[in-house]
């Protein structure tokens, strides 16, 4: 002990080298020995009991199904994107109370017509393309209806 | 009756010995390993901050451990100090999850009954007061210090122990001597 009241290097030392001596003195040295050689035992014999666990617990089954349920969800929703858009588009349905005679008869035309099914680009049509009919109904269709 | 031929000392094996009999199979080789370094390996532990009441099972996590990975050992420093260096990590696992604080009651250490009373009462306070420093030091000064005041080991072997130089770990001890005297005065 140095005179300002500090330790110098070998009392420092010093009681390092007790540090922690009561305390090992109390574990018993030879049930550590004994306890550290049976879980060394239970290790080594662990492994088979282990892969037995393994595929037997119901907790694994239940994993597996919980994957296998997951698997197929994903392989549905997949199959459902990749189908053609028409089939998953929705219809949309039109009430023929709700068109005007002028509509209507725009659409029976229409239907008269071979190939007017068939998807027309409006930059395909021209006024010169219609006919006097078509003509009339365009122009009934503009008209405000009173 | 011819007299008693003088029975020649049989010299203990060797840890690598002991080692080498273990990974083949041999439990009492184990167990001598045990017996053999647990008091040192407690000390070093209690020291570092091992909690009185789990020592027992943070000595047993270590060799537990040091022969689960016994076959990394290369003999690069002493087969006690890998074990102390494992005790250091044990512990440092053991607080990260139980995020409790060291603690050696200086009360318990007053219950002893060997020596003088007032005696024994001054050597648990400096112990106390050494051991709540250590915690504050950082883990490689802490555990070169004690490798190297408690017990005993040279630089090289620290170093060796520790995958550091010798110089390193002579600048962490005197850093740790430092910090300690300070906080000692």
């Amino acid at each position: 002990m140095n005179d300002d009241g500090t330790l110098d290097d070998a009392g420092l030392r010093q009681v390092a080298r007790r540090l922690g001596a009561r305390a090992a003195d109390r574990v018993d040295v030879e049930r550590t020995a004994q306890a550290v050689v049976a879980r060394l035992r239970e290790e080594r014999h662990e492994p088979s009991s282990r892969e037995a666990w393994l595929w037997t617990s119901p907790v694994w089954l239940k994993i597996a199904a919980a994957l296998v349920i997951v698997a197929g969800a994903g392989v549905v929703a997949r199959a459902v994107r990749h189908a053609p858009s028409g089939l998953a588009a929705p219809v949309e349905t039109v009430d023929l109370g709700d068109l005007s005679v002028a509509e209507l008869r725009e659409l029976l035309q229409s239907v008269e017509q071979p190939g007017a099914a068939e998807p027309v680009s409006w930059l395909d049509v021209g006024l010169e393309d219609l006919s006097p009919a078509e003509l009339r109904t365009l122009l009934a269709s503009l008209e405000p209806e009173t | 009756m011819t007299p008693a031929e003088p029975v020649a000392a049989v010299p203990s094996p060797t840890d690598a010995a002991l080692i080498a009999a273990w990974q083949g199979g041999d439990e009492q080789a184990a167990a001598e390993l045990v017996r053999r370094h647990t008091r040192a390996l407690a000390r070093f532990l209690a020291g570092t901050g091992a909690p009185e009441a789990d020592l027992d099972d943070v000595v047993q996590e270590t060799f537990i451990r040091a022969f689960r990975a016994v076959a990394t050992f290369r003999g690069q420093c002493r087969f006690r100090t890998w074990l102390l260096t494992i005790g250091g990590n044990v512990l440092k696992d053991a607080h990260r999850r139980a995020k409790r604080a060291r603690v050696v009651p200086l009360a318990d250490e007053l219950r002893s009954t060997d020596g003088d009373p007032h005696e024994r009462a001054v050597a648990a306070e400096a112990e106390g007061r050494l051991g709540e420093v250590l915690q504050g030091l950082p883990r490689l000064q802490r555990e070169v210090f004690l490798l190297r005041a408690q017990q005993g080991l040279e630089y090289d072997e620290i170093a060796a122990a520790l995958g550091t130089t010798p110089g390193a770990a002579r600048v962490h001890y005197h850093h740790a001597v430092k910090r300690l005297k300070e906080c000692l005065k």
